[in-house]
């Protein structure tokens, strides 16, 4: 079906723009000044956690909320003022809001059969073939389990075509396993499509298993996009270093920022940190390093690797994960920094109480402004 | 695939229904299957002890406007009897008509079962009816000797009761019309009332068949006291016709008074007594052209009620004149009582000689008494009547 | 991803071992039935078959008279049509008003609905008799409405409101109001606004949004709303006795005043046992029709 209108699509690119919008209620700003831009074709992640806005904006773009301010496009076309129902965007919801009193068959037709096209028994059909529920057509909602209602939830929304697919958290309600299983279909399905997905979803792990590009959103505002080894490896604000997997974060004083390789005061001992990763260049500034990055050895053995280093440390807690083993370790200036190591086999595992020293590599940090507070975005509802 | 399962569960309960009635008929229909005994209670066959010793107390229902305000503490006749004897009166004006009131009643007399009545106020021909099927308890006339002294002779010895022995006249009326003086100009006759076009939809009929089907056949030449079937039922056509035209809004038991106090009713056929007592002007009654209907109310104690003499008690008191004197000066009704009206003079000297009160001769001489029926005739009358009553 | 059988709900499946315990909570419920319905419903039904020649006082013999049946609907089948006819016109225009009033106490009441509620079920903390009286007052011929009816011009000066077809299905309205807001609301209440969203997100007009999900899930609390008023409607004389003239009269009254009145047993039995089998009838095929078995 993607290619029924591709003609139209080999024009103008319908990207979704989305201009300086703003949503307020009362005094609070769910939105504060959004401008972005998401490419045809893109599966594009809103992640953030709850309250940040990202709901909103995805409802400014279904039309189910009116922005206070800004517009809404879609490629050439202004939809901010377009009632939901005019809008060439279908949305995936939360909770599907699968309609309780129609069959399956009926639920997917529905657009189909509010728009009076024609020839709908062999759209839905092929429709009930995507998502994998040809023999469920004749069943209600209430007699599918939650991955089933899931496709038949975004099959509802795929057959219309529209121009952006909107998904908000559409696999919060199934189980872990399943969902990793349904990533990887929408994945697919969005693949073979190639309509634009816009997928709102609070799980970093999910938003960077499917998405192309990641906006990271906090208190109404995007703190950061890129495609997700970026976000990850280049995090340009705490929020998102935290927000993002787990980051050690260490106050430091920039010595030297002149090179191509920033040299960074770290409680008397020196680092250094690629420039392209320094988001700042003077006084005081936040060191991060994820704790897969550090490699820990013995105090003073030969392993230690060159590169970074620091030392004096004292492993205060060791708790083995099965795939890697997670050590705390606790620093001369006090504060306990965590190290992942594989568990390759290689070599015995730390005991708490030994005393071991630190390296990575300068590529493998990155240097944020020290004016943010180190605990922004580390504290979310773990789902998974 | 839920149908299945649904009809499945249905049809099983249907199962389970069915055989549970198939129970129930069999357990009933030794009950209702047989037909109804007779209403008739033989004499001697339900009968009970008096109370009245131990309980100081009578319950009395009656018609409205029929007694003096209770709550008037320094007039209320009722408070005085209390005061006197020391028995307590608990008093219902729950007898909105007599066929209402019977069918209220009758299961529990029917049955020899207790009304959680003392003594109650009908009609003539329903009290003959309640005697002639056992209904009622014999009146002891020696805990009534002013009964004896004060009765009018004319009410002493009707045909359905001729020593007494179970009814005592509570009060006697008339049945004519009455009207709203500021919504019409006076409607002097029946078939004023029925045609005037002014009126359409404005006049209410009472529900008891004596007192409308006596005007009805007064109207049509008929003598209501020695009529035929087809003169009935002439009368019966006829009266249909105002029915159906609209001319007749309803058919009221004593709440008549309500519509006419609205102002929704500009006339209606209406009791002697209960438009002087609402107590205002602009409500006019009069004798129709046509003539009068008579009647009297009577005290009645019925089986099982268990302070008969008390309600003796409560006969004789009233059956002082000057007690007699102060009910009808404010009821307005023909009162039984001889020397009331001597009584009557001592405080309220507009009401000596009040038509209402005490009938001058040639008033009466137009009265009429409904013919006596026989229960054939009474069902069958009845039933054309309810007919008509019924849409 | 393969989706299996598996997957699927059962709706079948239900713990059957149970079912023989569960019955036990029917019990009271059907010895009250047994010994307050069925019971005086044969009763009834036996009664309707006396000789229609007996009477109260002298009793009336079983004679199985099924000719009662024919007799009394011949009789009486104007005031069958009339019982039907105010029962729908009530049903129909309790439908109207109770709809918009049951989905704004439902959707648009906010931090009303309570209140709301308790104002829709506040006439029941008055007797059905007393508020049909006070609306002989509010109807009256001199009272207030009909005042200002003239005035407009709307009803002639002659012309009247109470004792008229007019007050007696008014009355029928006002008393069942009640009776059809209230499973509505219950029904839309449990409406999921995201369903209304989503309606609209697929191309519905809030007019199509309504007509394709408002209303098919509301019908469970559509179609009781309508039974609960239609039924004891068309069963109702107080209205049509306070409110109403002869003409007005329904079947109820006949039968309130054969059973009282008349004591005309048979003819009372039978007419309540017609009425109550019509209804019946109408019920199993109404709801035949609107296909909600599953639903109510």
């Amino acid at each position: 079906m993607a290619q029924s209108d591709g003609e139209q699509r080999s024009g103008a690119p319908r990207d979704l723009h989305l201009t300086e919008v703003s949503k307020r209620f009362g005094d609070f700003v769910a939105v504060d000044d959004l401008t972005l831009t998401v490419p045809e074709g893109a599966f594009f992640a809103l992640l953030g956690p709850s309250g940040c806005g990202k709901t909103t904006t995805l409802r400014m773009v279904a039309g189910l909320e009116d922005p206070t301010a800004g517009t809404v496009s879609i490629g050439a076309e202004d939809i901010t003022g377009l009632k939901p129902y005019k809008r060439p965007v279908n949305t995936v919801f939360q909770s599907y809001a699968l309609f309780p009193h129609l069959t399956i068959f009926e639920n997917i037709a529905f657009g189909l059969r509010r728009r009076g096209v024609k020839d709908v028994k062999r759209q839905t059909d092929d429709m009930l073939r995507l998502v994998q529920l040809e023999q469920y057509g004749g069943r209600k909602p209430a007699q599918l389990s939650g991955g089933q209602q899931q496709r038949v939830a975004l099959g509802r929304a795929l057959i219309n075509e529209p121009g952006v697919l909107l998904l908000d958290e559409p696999l919060g309600a199934l189980d872990l396993k399943l969902r990793r299983q349904m990533q990887l279909e929408l994945k697919r399905i969005q693949t073979e499509i190639g309509i634009t997905f816009v997928h709102v979803t609070h799980d970093q792990e999910e938003a960077m298993t499917m998405a192309d590009t990641i906006a990271v959103m906090n208190s109404g505002v995007i703190e950061q996009m890129g495609a997700p080894t970026e976000l990850y490896e280049n995090p340009r604000t705490t929020f998102v270093a935290n927000f993002l997997g787990q980051s050690n974060l260490v106050s430091t004083d920039v010595v030297d920022s002149s090179g191509s390789t920033v040299i960074v005061d770290c409680h008397g001992q020196k680092v250094g940190v690629d420039e392209s990763r320094s988001h700042t260049d003077q006084g005081k500034g936040w060191l991060g390093i994820r704790p897969e990055k550090i490699f820990a050895s013995q105090r003073d053995s030969e392993d230690l690797e060159d590169g970074n280093q620091l030392t004096g440390g004292v492993v205060s807690d060791v708790s083995f994960v099965g795939v890697s083993t997670q050590y705390l370790v606790r620093m001369p200036w006090g504060q306990e920094l965590m190290v992942f190591e594989q568990n390759t086999g290689q070599r015995q595992s730390f005991k708490s109480g030994d005393e071991v020293d630190l390296a990575w590599s300068p590529q493998h940090s990155f240097l944020l402004d020290a004016d943010q507070d180190a605990a922004a975005g580390a504290v979310r509802e773990d789902v998974g | 695939m839920s149908k299945p399962l649904s009809s499945q569960v249905s049809r099983r309960g249907f199962m389970r229904g069915a055989s549970l009635s198939a129970l129930a008929v069999g357990g009933s229909g030794l009950l209702a299957s047989c037909g109804t005994e007779g209403a008739k209670v033989e004499e001697g066959s339900c009968e009970s002890t008096d109370k009245s010793e131990s309980e100081q107390e009578v319950s009395f229902s009656n018609w409205p406007l029929y007694l003096d305000p209770i709550k008037a503490k320094d007039t209320s006749t009722l408070e005085k009897f209390e005061q006197v004897t020391g028995i307590a009166v608990s008093y219902d004006t729950d007898v909105n008509d007599n066929l209402s009131f019977k069918a209220k009643v009758a299961p529990q007399l029917q049955a020899c079962k207790s009304t959680s009545r003392d003594v109650f106020v009908l009609t003539d021909w329903m009290a003959a009816q309640m005697i002639e099927l056992g209904w009622l308890q014999e009146l002891d006339h020696a805990n009534m000797p002013n009964v004896d002294a004060n009765l009018l002779d004319s009410l002493k010895s009707p045909s359905w009761d001729p020593e007494r022995k179970y009814s005592v006249p509570w009060q006697s009326g008339m049945t004519g019309i009455a009207y709203n003086a500021e919504l019409t100009d006076p409607v002097t006759s029946f078939q004023q009332l029925l045609t005037r076009p002014e009126l359409k939809g404005k006049i209410t009929l009472l529900t008891e068949m004596r007192d409308t089907m006596l005007f009805m056949l007064l109207m049509q030449g008929a003598d209501p006291e020695d009529f035929t079937d087809d003169e009935f039922s002439n009368a019966i056509a006829e009266l249909q016709k105002y029915v159906d035209n609209g001319q007749v809004r309803r058919f009221t038991g004593n709440d008549y008074t309500d519509d006419l106090k609205q102002g929704n009713v500009a006339a209606c056929e209406a009791w002697s007594g209960d438009i002087a007592a609402l107590g205002n002007p602009k409500f006019k009654w009069l004798a129709p052209e046509e003539g009068i209907s008579l009647w009297s109310d009577n005290m009645l104690v019925p089986n099982l009620a268990e302070h008969k003499t008390n309600v003796e008690k409560l006969i004789n008191f009233y059956y002082e004149p000057v007690n007699a004197a102060k009910l009808a000066a404010w009821n307005y009704y023909f009162c039984p009582v001889k020397g009331a009206e001597d009584e009557i003079a001592q405080f309220d000297k507009s009401a000596v000689g009040n038509p209402l009160i005490f009938p001058a001769e040639d008033m009466l001489s137009r009265g009429y008494t409904f013919m006596g029926l026989d229960a054939t005739q009474d069902k069958n009358y009845q039933a054309q009547f309810n007919q008509v009553q019924g849409g | 991803m393969n989706p299996s059988a598996t997957e699927a709900v059962n709706v079948t499946d239900k713990p059957g071992q149970r079912r023989g315990k569960g019955w036990l909570l029917l019990v009271p419920g059907m010895l009250w039935l047994l010994m307050f319905f069925l019971f005086p419903t044969v009763q009834l039904f036996f009664t309707s078959l006396y000789d229609p020649s007996g009477s109260f006082e002298q009793g009336y013999a079983m004679t199985w008279h099924f000719q009662n049946y024919a007799d009394a609907i011949k009789e009486t089948s104007d005031l069958f049509v009339r019982s039907f006819l105010y029962a729908g016109i009530t049903t129909l225009v309790c439908l109207l008003l109770a709809y918009p009033l049951a989905y704004a106490i439902a959707f648009k009441s906010g931090r009303w609905k309570n209140v709301m509620l308790v104002l829709v079920i506040a006439p029941f903390f008055t007797s059905f008799l007393l508020r049909t009286l006070s609306w002989q007052a509010i109807l009256a011929d001199q009272g207030p409405v009909t005042g200002f009816l003239r005035a407009l011009a709307i009803l002639p000066d002659d012309g009247r409101l109470l004792a008229t077809p007019i007050a007696v299905v008014a009355g029928l309205i006002y008393n069942f109001l009640p009776f059809m807001t209230l499973p509505l609301y219950a029904s839309l209440d449990k409406v999921d606004h995201r369903l209304i969203e989503a309606a609209g997100d697929l191309y519905s007009s809030p007019f199509t949004g309504f007509r394709k999900v408002t209303l098919p899930l509301s019908m469970p609390g559509l179609v009781s709303g309508t039974l609960l008023t239609f039924i004891p409607a068309s069963g109702d004389y107080i209205n049509a006795e306070l409110l109403g003239t002869p003409r007005e009269y329904m079947l109820g009254n006949r039968i309130q005043s054969a059973f009282l009145v008349e004591q005309n047993y048979p003819l009372a039995a039978t007419l309540s046992l017609s009425l109550m089998l019509l209804v019946v009838v109408m019920v199993i095929l109404y709801i035949r029709r609107s296909g909600t078995e599953e639903l109510v």
